[in-house]
């Protein structure tokens, strides 16, 4: 029965051409939209993470209130000794201290008078030494315009942008100022090695990277620092693990009052982080629902309509003696076949779709100029295993349950009454 | 083989709702038909020959009086009694073929035989003798579109009979042929009720097919209004 009903669904097409168009189209836009919706979030999660919120990130108590304001007079002090606390007991993470400060970028001309000054948003990082990974976390390599990367202290890497405003070249000297931990000014001289862009203005405005060894010495912090990331070492985020980290970290280390003790903030208690991670969570089932609700009401029609036109067959059926039961259920298996094809093919071309743009981005860089929010400007999907059902199961689900509203007027109906409108 | 009553009509009332009252389609008829016979329903438009056909084949059910075929009590029959009753024992040729589009001459006459449990052999043999009785054994790949009328009923034929039934029911099966393809699958059919001894039911109008006939019962308004026996008939 099963292989006559199959012949049926492949011989005509009219019946079954366009319900396996709509699943599989219904099933490749999930699939698709699932995998590039996860994926931008994902490349935005992971951007936070690599340059500002860490996975998790340790700050003093009172730091973390005033965040936004990066008050130097606030920082972690006893960096190298915190650090190794972390690591003894953290051997999973690793972990890396930065400095964050405001402060004004000022270019002399030849005679040491100021050419040009813009505010600079500073971030000392581990920028020199040999085996730092900050480099490689910050993508400051593929970010850099013109020049190179510092390979000693004193050298730094400026905004390309405000190169080109002031017309800084590459080994020219600019000053940073700005205050010291204690309050009183500061200002210490770089030389440029390198300009870069991020094609994001939330990172290119005024942006400057030094090493923390200079910025501790120019800013009077020795072993002092604003904040310490931490980064799982062999996985990407994930929220549990990070919340029972930072659970047992401050129930150990974080003094209520104590306003310099530390505290451990996890990625998704940073500043909106939150909502993007419910958004991320959220969006796909919600397409998925509506998805299923749309499909089944298109597959309903189509369904009613095949059923309407294969009256007579039912009706011949009937006159064969074939229980109205069965019928039923041969049509919801032709349902199934049907939907099991199209959602088929439609996560094949899904997946396949996903896994171009997963090797190769769309770069819309172009478009996103002066972007706010901290996000890549090339698009990636990501293809996770998830995939391989999200789209393939409400497929399935709503051709059968479509055809079983359509094929249940059918099969209410009296078997006379039925056989009644075939005569017709 | 054995004859003997193989329907058996008593009193049959059959009352359709028509808005608040009822129509009385069939108004008391009493028949019995016996194993072997090759008869016809005949009257005008309207007088009830299908709905007696369709009481008969289980399809529908008496709202007085019984209706016994083969030993069963057509009003008693539960759906799934009725559709039994209907695989095994009773054949629907129709006025329009109804034969199902997609599939070709031999799926059409298979699908008759799917719902039985029978070895894919037992099957195949089948089918090709039910083809061969109507002559269409070198159109068996063809699809319905691909036949003329005639052909097409003779496939319906061939599916009807496939399962050898006790009973084939055919209503006005003749009305969309010309006159020598009806005659040649009245032909047929009249062979077929004497080499297998199958109860052939007619409901027509049609001259040609009541000159095959053996027995002629006329209906008008639901009621027998003649009941004669044809001795030369047609062969
Ligand atoms: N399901 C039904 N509902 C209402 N009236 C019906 C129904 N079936 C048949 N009838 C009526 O019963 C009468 C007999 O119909 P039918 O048996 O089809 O006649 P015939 O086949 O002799 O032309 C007709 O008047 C028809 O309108
Ligand atoms: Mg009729």
């Amino acid at each position: 029965m099963i292989r006559f009903l199959l012949k049926g669904i492949l011989r005509d097409r009219s019946r079954s051409l366009l319900p396996v168009i709509v699943v599989a189209l219904g099933v490749f836009l999930t699939v698709f939209m699932s995998g590039w919706f996860q994926g931008i979030m994902g490349d935005m999660i992971d951007m936070t993470a690599r340059f500002s919120s860490g996975h998790v990130k340790i700050m003093t108590r009172a730091y973390a209130e005033n965040s936004d304001q990066a008050p130097l007079d606030l920082a972690l002090l006893d960096v190298a000794e915190l650090t190794g606390q972390l690591n003894e007991e953290y051997p999973d993470m690793e972990w890396v201290s930065r400095i964050r400060s405001g402060g004004l970028l000022d270019v002399p001309d030849e005679n040491g008078e100021t050419r040009g000054q813009g505010p600079a948003m500073v971030t000392a990082i581990d920028l020199v030494s040999p085996d730092s990974k900050e480099v490689d976390r910050l993508n400051l390599s593929d970010a850099i315009v013109k020049g190179e990367l510092p390979d000693q202290l004193g050298e730094t890497l400026i905004s390309n942008d405000f190169a080109e405003k002031f017309e800084v070249s590459v080994g020219d000297k600019v000053t940073l100022f700005g205050s010291t931990m204690y309050g009183s000014m500061m200002f210490y001289t770089f030389t440029v090695s390198g300009t870069i862009r991020f094609g994001n203005t939330l990172l290119d405005r005024g942006a400057i990277f030094i090493d923390i060894k200079d910025a501790q010495l120019a800013m009077d912090m020795e072993d002092g620092a604003t904040e310490i990331l931490g980064y799982f070492k062999n996985q990407p985020y994930i929220d549990e693990e990070a919340m029972a980290l930072a659970t047992s970290y401050n129930e150990k280390y974080s003094l209520e009052e104590d306003e310099f003790s530390p505290k451990m903030i996890r990625l998704a208690e940073a500043a909106g982080m939150a909502d993007y991670l419910a958004i991320a969570e959220n969006m796909v089932s919600m397409m998925v629902f509506i998805f299923i609700i749309a499909m089944s009401i298109v597959l309903w029609n189509t369904g009613l309509l095949g059923g309407l036109r294969r009256y007579s067959e039912f009706g011949v059926r009937l006159a064969l003696g074939e229980e109205k039961k069965h019928i039923y259920r041969t049509t919801l298996l032709e349902a199934l076949l049907i939907g099991i094809i199209g959602s088929t093919v439609g996560t094949i071309f899904g997946l396949a779709l996903s896994y171009r743009l997963q090797a190769h981005g769309i770069d819309f860089s172009g478009m996103m100029d002066n972007l706010g929010v901290m996000m890549p400007t090339v698009f990636r999907a990501v293809v996770t295993p998830s995939m391989y059902v999200v789209g393939f199961i409400p497929g399935v689900l709503a051709t059968v349950f479509g055809s079983a509203l359509a094929g249940y007027a059918i099969y209410k109906r009296k078997t006379a009454r039925l056989f009644h409108e075939l005569e017709v | 083989m054995k004859n003997g009553t193989i329907i058996s009509i008593d009193k049959l009332i059959k009352q359709f709702p028509v808005g608040k009252s009822k129509f009385t389609a069939l108004n008391g008829l009493t028949l019995n038909i016996e194993r072997g016979e090759f008869m016809g329903l005949v009257g005008p438009s309207g007088s009830g020959k299908t709905t007696l056909l369709n009481i008969i084949g289980s399809l529908d059910t008496p709202s007085m009086g019984t209706v016994t075929v083969l030993d069963q009590s057509i009003s008693s029959l539960s759906h799934k009694q009725s559709s039994r009753l209907r695989n095994r024992h009773i054949g629907f040729i129709f006025q329009t073929y109804n034969l199902l589009p997609v599939y070709t001459v031999y799926e059409n006459v298979e699908f008759a035989l799917l719902l039985q449990k029978l070895s894919a052999s037992a099957r195949k043999k089948a089918v090709m003798d039910a083809l061969e009785w109507v002559g269409l054994t070198d159109k068996i790949k063809s699809k319905p579109a691909m036949l003329s009328g005639g052909e097409c009923q003779r496939v319906a034929i061939a599916r009807s009979m496939v399962k050898r039934p006790d009973i084939v029911l055919a209503d006005e099966p003749t009305a969309n042929l010309d006159s020598k393809n009806s005659h040649h699958i009245l032909q047929t059919m009249k062979k077929l009720n004497k080499e297998l001894n199958t109860t052939f039911i007619f409901a027509t109008h049609d001259e040609k097919v009541m000159q095959y006939l053996n027995r002629k019962v006329s209906l008008e308004d639901g009621q027998i209004v003649k009941d004669e026996v044809i001795e030369n008939s047609k062969n």
